[in-house]
């Protein structure tokens, strides 16, 4: 069959994609099961898989599909919004000096920015910028063209960058 | 929202470079631009800012103990996930259609499909805690060494067996005892319910075995009727157990067997006779003989030639 054994696949991908999860979702509960159900979706479909698939884009596919159902299902999207403040503070390593507070609290702005992206525009900017996906395995995911993908990463950075304003705020910089 | 002075037209292309997602081509083009539009060159700057923002987002390790607990709940949820499957395939045979599916425990199901080869109107499809899953890799094996079965070119099927498909334990019981019939021997319902230790059981052993998720592997043709009858065969297939039976060298006649022209033998003993033989007329339980289509079938079964009839100088012609 050629295929490494699925422990393996789960070795490598299973913190990857939680954390992408955890997210995108900003819930621990929710990020739980999603992933689980990625890697069980994963499990079903792994025979089938041809020997030399890019495994981490489509676990990575796999997942955002759950994703967008998940949040379709019932408008949990709101929901997602309200709970993220404890993503937020579960990721934050706290505050250091002066310069890393400031730049923390920046962080957590785009955080907050990044959680109120439509949906779309979020998925793609976290496949895109945090886990480094290329535009076609997004556009697969997203179930849309590499160009569609990449204007919305690039509607999402645009966002970012507007929401936090004129200098000298933006001098910080690492 | 502060909407800052861009140029338009090469906004993209800022935004993309900044944050290291273009080509050199575009690189080289934003920084010929920005090197002559002050307002594009502070833009760059922010989202280059942002780019930094970003970096830091993606170094941030998920909680680790968030991690590790997702990670032991779906081990956990895999582990049951696996117990569950069963994978299969269907496959043409001289039988018709026939669906083989196994577990990670052992071959657990072969079911005559007919003519419509439809995986939905199996007994998998039905089955509670089976996830069903097409797969045809693991199976081909064992398709191969069941036509070869069916073809005469082998008799055993030394295959891992998986019996949660059975009905009860019961079933298990029946099944198991039914494993034991040699190829090319017949016995009795009745027979069959004497060795389990429950003579009244006859009609319960052949629903057991009318149940029997694992035909042709575990040898339910090999039980009929004690009259010789064939009665009934995976519902109302009596010609595919005819010809299961053909195969294995014993020839039906009109749906019975013909036991008188049979070399005749008991379970656990190591000699088969001629029909003729003395000690027959006195045996104590006649329902729990075994009938042998051949004398080479009941040899290879461990059996010797009986010392008083002799079935080896006096074979009988079929």
């Amino acid at each position: 069959m050629g295929h490494q054994p699925f422990e393996t696949i789960m070795e490598a991908h299973h913190a990857e994609i939680y954390r992408y999860l955890r997210r995108v979702t900003s819930r621990a509960a929710e990020a739980d099961d999603l992933s689980q159900e990625t890697f069980l979706r994963a499990y079903r479909a792994y025979r089938a898989l041809p020997a030399d698939a890019n495994v981490r884009a489509w676990l990575f596919t796999i997942a955002t599909n759950l994703a967008r159902n998940h949040f379709r299902a019932e408008g949990r999207r709101s929901r997602a919004h309200a709970a993220a403040s404890v993503c937020r503070s579960a990721l934050d390593d706290g505050a250091g000096p002066e310069g890393e507070a400031l730049f923390n609290e920046v962080r957590v702005q785009v955080e907050e920015v990044v959680e109120r992206l439509p949906l779309r525009q979020r998925l793609a900017f976290t496949l895109r910028k945090i886990h480094d996906l290329d535009y076609e395995v997004i556009a697969r995911s997203l179930d849309c063209s590499a160009e569609t993908a990449r204007a919305h990463v690039f509607q999402a950075l645009r966002k970012v960058r507007q929401s936090l304003g004129e200098p000298p705020q933006m001098e910080i910089q690492r | 929202m502060n909407r800052p002075h861009v140029c338009h037209e090469i906004e993209p292309d800022i935004v993309a470079s900044a944050t290291g997602d273009a080509d050199p081509a575009t690189d080289e083009r934003v920084q010929r631009h920005i090197g002559r539009c002050a307002p594009c060159a502070d833009e760059y700057q922010r989202y280059r800012a942002v780019e930094g923002v970003v970096t830091a987002m993606r170094r941030a390790p998920a909680p680790v103990a968030d991690t590790g607990q997702a990670r032991k709940r779906l081990e956990a949820s895999l582990r049951d996930l696996r117990h569950r499957i069963i994978t299969y395939r269907i496959f043409p045979s001289p039988l018709g259609q026939i669906l083989i599916g196994q577990s990670e425990q052992g071959v657990s199901i072969v079911e005559y499909l007919g003519s419509h080869g439809d995986v939905r109107h199996s007994r998998l499809a039905h089955a509670r805690d089976v996830e069903a899953i097409e797969d045809g890799a693991d199976v081909e094996v064992l398709y191969r060494e069941l036509m070869e079965y069916l073809e005469g070119k082998r008799t055993r099927l030394e295959w891992p067996l998986d019996l949660r498909l059975a009905r009860s334990d019961f079933h298990r019981h029946v099944l198991s005892a039914a494993s034991e019939i040699p190829y090319g021997a017949v016995t009795s319902y009745a027979g069959l319910a004497c060795q389990l230790g429950k003579p009244t059981a006859a009609r319960a052993v052949a629903q057991a075995l009318r149940w029997n998720p694992l035909p042709i592997v575990i040898p339910c043709h090999r039980v009929i009727g004690t009259s010789g009858a064939l009665t009934g065969y995976a519902g109302d297939k009596i010609g595919l157990k005819q010809q299961l039976l053909t195969t294995e060298g014993i020839r039906a006649q009109q749906t019975a067997v013909p036991r008188h022209s049979m070399y005749i033998s008991i379970p656990n003993e190591t000699f088969y006779c001629l029909p003729s033989c003395s000690w027959i007329p006195t045996a104590e339980h006649p329902h729990r003989f075994i009938f042998f289509g051949t004398r080479e079938r009941a040899e290879a079964s461990g059996r010797a030639a009986c010392g008083d009839c002799r079935p080896d100088l006096h074979p009988l012609r079929n």
